[in-house]
């Protein structure tokens, strides 16, 4: 090793910090080396003069000082704890949990939840929705009333009485749509599209000329199905003008022997 | 520690006894100033109440005290870093002086002096790295755990620090010889 470096562990072993073989190496370089020596003796005079500076000592009252600190400190401590005890307490006592809270907590929300639905409603323009969405809806009933009419005349059975269907779902029929209902019912080759348009028919009644289309309509009745359909539906509206046309009917020779006796019993509650 | 740190505060009391004259002779050493190391020693130990969960348990407690030491000493020294340096040589002083000594007495003290002149005039890193193995008589492992740093910086940090302290010294030294 070289001279250098024992300078270097010079200090730790003034230090006392040198270990075993180290210590032993040292010790062999400085009897060998005067320069070392040299170095050694100035290093140990401010050593051992650092170790002659008194040590101070801490004047009596420090002590008091401290033990005022913990006192204080263990204080604050035990009143934290002290006040979390209370609070936990009061929990396991229910305090929070009473009916009362319970109750008020509940109406608080709801008031909280009215507030926020008011705020909410408060703050869209409603007028200008309300008048999009009846142009909507308008629209609909506008196509359903197509849609009506084109399925009518549809060569399928099932198709038109989809289309009779669609009375039920359009909310004022148009003089079109009750013109051309009408035909079905005159002129519908299937009894069941015809059955169905009358009840559909029926319910349009209010009409003044959707009465009269099913008035005129009696005579043109050939399907005993129909005629006593026909005849329930002219008992339930009260219909005075439907005898004329049913005294028609009765004229037949052909007529249905049933149906010839529910006509004359319809007759009788008409009037 | 643990034991404070699981709520015995009363232990305390047992560690102030045990280290609190070592922890004064360091920030003493430090700073030069009595009083205000007393005052700091009261603030580590105040420290190590309000921190106390965060001794880990791990490592000595000696080397946590120290690191809440350090802390303290670098907040006093931010607090009084105009003032701080002039009333420390004076205190030193202060504590040599005094009496009418012999000689041979006189001598030394004069020597003492013009040491902890050299010590004061030391930077803080110097300083501390001798306080800590001189006065504290830690072993380099430690100090190098209190500082953070590997204990090969340690031992050069001791040794640029001896290096430096006899430079000042011897050449003070020569100084108030050739006068």
């Amino acid at each position: 090793m070289k001279c250098e470096n024992y300078k270097e562990q010079l200090t730790h072993w003034l230090n006392n910090q040198l270990t075993g073989i180290d210590r032993v190496a040292f010790e062999t370089h400085l009897s060998q080396c005067p320069e070392c020596r040299q170095e050694l003796s100035g290093s140990r005079e401010v050593w051992e003069l650092m170790g002659k500076i008194p040590a101070p000592e801490p004047s009596d009252k420090m002590r008091v000082r401290f033990d005022a600190m913990l006192d204080t400190y263990k204080a604050a401590v035990e009143e934290k704890e002290g006040l979390l005890k209370n609070v936990t307490g009061g929990l396991r006592q229910g305090w929070f949990f009473r009916p009362v809270f319970q109750w008020t907590y509940t109406v608080v929300l709801v008031l909280i939840g009215l507030g926020f639905g008011y705020l909410f409603t408060k703050g869209r323009p409603s007028s200008g929705d309300t008048k999009e969405i009846a142009a909507l809806s308008q629209q609909v009933q506008e196509m359903k009333q197509m849609m009506l009419l084109s399925l009518l005349e549809n060569p399928s059975a099932a198709e038109r009485i989809r289309a009779v269907g669609y009375t039920s779902e359009i909310r004022t029929v148009s003089k079109q749509v009750a013109e051309a209902l009408l035909t079905t019912l005159n002129n519908d080759p299937n009894v069941n599209v015809r059955l169905l348009t009358l009840e559909a028919l029926a319910n349009l009644a209010r009409d003044p000329h959707v009465r009269e289309g099913l008035v005129q309509s009696i005579t043109r009745q050939e399907s005993p199905l129909v005629q006593s359909a026909m005849a329930d539906v002219m008992v339930k509206l009260q219909e005075k003008r439907s005898i004329a046309p049913f005294r028609e009917l009765l004229q037949q020779k052909d007529l249905n022997d049933l149906i010839r006796s529910k006509i004359e019993q319809s007759i009788t509650q008409i009037i | 520690m643990l034991k404070v740190k699981a709520g015995d505060l009363d232990r305390m009391g047992l560690l102030y006894e045990r280290h609190h004259r070592a922890l004064y002779g360091f920030l003493f050493y430090m700073t030069g100033q009595r009083e205000s190391s007393e005052d700091m020693v009261q603030n580590v130990f105040y420290r190590m109440l309000k921190y106390r969960h965060t001794f880990s348990g791990e490592g000595e407690f000696r080397t946590w005290m120290y690191h809440l030491a350090r802390n303290v000493l670098k907040d006093q020294v931010k607090k009084t870093k105009k003032t701080g340096h002039q009333v420390e040589i004076s205190e030193w002083e202060e504590r040599i002086g005094g009496g009418t000594p012999a000689d041979k007495e006189f001598h030394r003290r004069q020597e003492m002096k013009a040491l902890q002149h050299a010590m004061s005039q030391l930077n803080a890193e110097s300083r501390e790295v001798l306080v800590l193995s001189r006065y504290q008589e830690l072993k380099y492992g430690e100090i190098a755990r209190i500082l953070d740093i590997s204990e090969g910086a340690v031992k050069l940090r001791v040794h640029r620090a001896i290096g430096q302290l006899k430079s000042i010294y011897f050449k003070h030294e020569n100084q108030e010889a050739s006068r």
